[in-house]
């Protein structure tokens, strides 16, 4: 029921899926901290709260960095640990370091387009792994799902020259095969034998529409995300790893990179699930400080 | 761009993409089982001791025609003409159930149980609706098959296709008649044939009996349960091991065996197993009066607890007064300094999991949605089986021995545990959490525990090479219960003796059943 399972979507201006990269030889480091929660969950298509576990919540820390290999590369990495809990029943809190992930955003185009501004297309690519041995069958408690991932992803960017600007983002994960302790498991309609678990393949698409002049950057997105295949959560059972798992979230971002001292930009974010589909419907805030070294 | 930063991107793209092409996503769903070449026919398992039945005469199958007979030629050429234009999917289905029909019927109950071993869901005001037999399709649909249900539905089918086979092994053995890929070297065998006589054909009487009981037990899967036997037959059939008398014959005799059982189940005290609001006020206030602090559902709502009068359910191979001689004594007070010292183990061993207690208690949780631990050890049986390349009656011998015992257990288990009406640690601790889903009944003593040290035992005699595997895999499913944070060591230790003496029950009927 954690969000952050795909590749890292919306962390900071040195994401995967927005339309910025550093400048040649540029370093920079981060930290974030996000606070989720969600009382309502869908089962299924089905909205409902459960008293077994009242409210769920997943605090997320994650150290991230970047750097520019040319004005046209950037490599990023990112390693969150995250804590959960929920507060009610009887069920344990878990914490751990979850999955690192590193990508690599290159540059494909930057050209005036119209005499309005600068038209950018970047593509990605990117990979993740779990980070330690926590377990991810204890869901909605487990702190991620434990498969690798590969992904590639296309950004579209258009920056005007008055400020606002538009990005558009497609991406596609691919999810290597989990494994479990236990020796079978139901799902789908059908009980499985064997310990591991075929992971579907995600498909992610971002639009965000923003302001971004000067030391200030507003941000606002709309997200999807498309698990392509799983099973739905039956009726009153427990989220299983390899559900079918849809949401629409709609984020807004605030960034400001300050005056003194320099090159420290700080965001402030927060989100929410409208609609999906074996998930939460979760609210987040989160808080970011980058830092770009003098270099 | 420079050469040496194409090189990077060109290698991380690479990178990306070897990454998802290692992603090997195939996996393994079904059991492995190759086409069953039975190590022996057991000839004489129509001697063998019945359970249920009065004897391999209590139902009578009619001789059949003469090998030679018109009728019978024509059976003979009716398969050449479906051999002669058989389609992958009907090869497939030969192959699927040439592993063996026991084998096969075991795990389709174990999805089946995995399917079904879900509670149902609260109401909007609170309370729970109960499943009902009679509308098994609705929300809640029927059973709820839980560990008591399962334990009972797994020893259901497997008694009875153990009694229909032994009626079939003598059956056999009046008529001798030969499989028709033996009759006429027109028909092939596609499976391998053994001299065991083909009338009435063990897989007809295997998927008839299987599915008589399979539709009373789980009523909502009837039509996969329905295909499912219908195929089992054109197995036999298509494989030139039955003729349609062959298949008719057998199919005649499940029914008849099935009746038996489904009667008796209808009358076994599960139907009143799940208890009125009175008793479970009862329940309470007589632990109370001990002096003990009394059970409560720590689900929210809270659910009324699961199956209070199982333990007055029907035994197998123990009398009520059996099953009363061979319970544990009573836990430790609940005031008590042991019991304290036990929460206190419970909520430091919980606090201080490492990652291999972790992996033991998810091993073993076999919890709603799953086969339950009686299926587990199902699973784990399967592999033996296979590999001592058992007859069908001889598989089916060693399942009904291994779930009578469970469900033995787990009426003697449920017994004691509505007898003490004993909280689990969370309700004695509150601060205690649990990294397995908390049962929604009395905590002593372990079910698993009990269901675990029965089977092992079975097992230990059926399978003495793997005596020391059973063995630690009863202490590893025993403990886990404590590392899941859901029972105390009392519980676990007392489940154990206690599943113990209950298998022990099979054990001496198994010494002594004509099989050996």
């Amino acid at each position: 029921m954690l969000l952050a399972f795909v590749l890292v979507t919306s962390l900071s201006a040195q994401s995967l899926d927005d339309g910025t990269l550093l400048a040649r030889r540029a370093l920079g480091v981060g930290v974030s901290y996000m606070h989720e929660d969600w009382s309502q969950y869908w089962e299924g298509t089905l909205k409902r709260s459960n008293g077994n576990v009242g409210n769920v919540s997943t605090q997320t820390a994650t150290f991230l960095s970047a750097y520019g290999v040319s004005d046209r590369l950037t490599l990023l990495a990112m390693l969150p640990y995250v804590w959960t809990d929920a507060s009610q029943g009887v069920l344990h809190s878990m914490h751990g370091v979850q999955d690192v992930t590193v990508g690599a955003k290159y540059r494909l185009l930057s050209t005036p387009f119209t005499d309005q501004g600068t038209l950018r297309a970047i593509v990605v690519a990117a990979a993740g792994m779990p980070a330690s041995d926590y377990t991810p069958d204890f869901l909605p408690l487990a702190i991620g799902l434990g498969s690798k991932r590969a992904g590639g992803r296309l950004t579209v960017n258009f920056q005007a020259h008055q400020g606002w600007f538009l990005n558009t983002s497609a991406g596609y994960t691919w999810r290597g095969k989990v494994t479990l302790e236990r020796p079978s498991y139901y799902t789908n309609g059908q009980l499985y034998l064997t310990n591991e678990v075929k992971m579907p393949n995600v498909a992610d698409y971002v639009f965000t529409a923003g302001y971004q002049k000067g030391r200030l950057c507003l941000p606002l997105s709309f997200s999807w995300q498309n698990t392509l295949g799983g099973g739905d959560i039956r009726r009153q059972d427990m989220p299983f790893v390899s559900n079918n798992i849809d949401f629409t979230r709609v984020e807004g971002m605030v960034m400001y990179t300050l005056p003194s001292p320099r090159d420290l930009s700080i965001r402030f974010g927060t989100s929410h699930v409208v609609d999906g589909r074996n998930v939460g419907q979760s609210t987040s805030f989160s808080g970011t400080l980058f830092y770009l070294l003098p270099f | 761009m420079p050469l040496v930063r194409r090189s990077i991107l060109l290698s991380l793209a690479g990178a990306a993409v070897l990454g998802a092409l290692s992603c090997d996503n195939s996996i393994t769903s079904l059991e492995v089982l190759p086409p069953l070449d039975a190590a022996s026919t057991d000839s004489s398992a129509g001697s063998w001791q019945m359970i249920v039945l009065s004897g391999p005469t209590q139902f009578t199958v009619a001789a059949p025609a003469a090998e030679t007979s018109a009728a019978y030629l024509a059976e003979l050429g009716a398969i050449k003409t479906v051999q002669a234009n058989l389609t992958a999917a009907q090869r497939q289905v030969i192959e699927y159930w040439s592993g063996g029909g026991v084998l096969r019927w075991n795990e389709i109950a174990r999805g089946l149980v995995a399917r079904f071993s879900l509670p149902p869901a609260p109401r909007a005001d609170g309370t729970y609706p109960v499943p009902d037999p009679e509308n098994p399709f609705a929300d809640p649909q029927f059973p709820f098959a839980n560990p008591p249900y399962a334990a009972r539905a797994y020893s259901y089918l497997a008694v009875a296709q153990y009694e229909a086979l032994k009626t079939a092994w003598y059956w056999k053995y009046q008529y001798h008649r030969r499989a028709p890929a033996q009759v006429d070297p027109g028909v092939h065998a596609l499976v391998p044939l053994s001299n065991l006589p083909a009338y009435p054909s063990e897989e007809a009487v295997l998927s008839a009996v299987t599915v008589e009981l399979l539709k009373v037990l789980f009523p909502a899967a009837v039509e996969e349960i329905t295909r499912r036997a219908g195929d089992q037959r054109n197995a036999a059939l298509w494989s030139g091991k039955a003729t349609a008398s062959d298949i008719a014959a057998g199919l005649a005799l499940g029914k008849a065996v099935a009746a038996v059982f489904v009667a008796r189940a209808g009358a076994d005290g599960m139907r009143t197993a799940g208890g009125t609001p009175a008793l479970w006020k009862a329940l309470a206030d007589t632990a109370i009066a001990h002096g003990e602090t009394p059970w409560i559902s720590q689900e929210t709502p809270p659910r009324p607890p699961m199956l209070p009068n199982f333990g007055l359910v029907q035994m197998w191979l123990m009398t009520p007064t059996d099953g009363v001689n061979e319970r544990p004594a009573a836990p430790p007070s609940t005031s008590s300094d042991q019991m304290r010292d036990e929460v206190a183990e419970v909520r430091q061993t919980v606090d201080h999991l490492t990652h291999a207690q972790l992996a033991i208690a998810q091993k073993w949780n076999d919890g709603g949605g799953t086969y339950t631990p009686p299926g587990h050890w199902n699973d784990i049986t399967t592999e033996y089986v296979r590999d001592a390349r058992m007859s069908e009656v001889r598989a089916a011998r060693t399942f009904a021995l291994l779930n009578m015992a469970m469900h033995d257990a787990a009426v003697g288990c449920w017994g004691v545990k509505f007898l003490y009406f004993n909280p689990r640690p969370t309700q004695l601790d509150p601060e205690i959490k649990t990294v397995i889903g908390l049962p929604n009944f009395p905590s002593y003593p372990s079910g698993h525990s009990t269901f675990s040290s029965a089977a092992a035992e079975v097992l230990t005699s059926l399978f003495p090479a793997g005596a020391a595997d059973f063995a630690s895999m009863r202490d590893e499913a025993s403990i886990s219960r404590m590392y899941g944070a859901i029972h105390y060591r009392s519980d676990i230790e007392r489940g154990k003796e206690h599943g113990a003496r209950v298998g022990g029950y099979a054990v001496r009927f198994g010494q002594t059943d004509g099989a050996n």
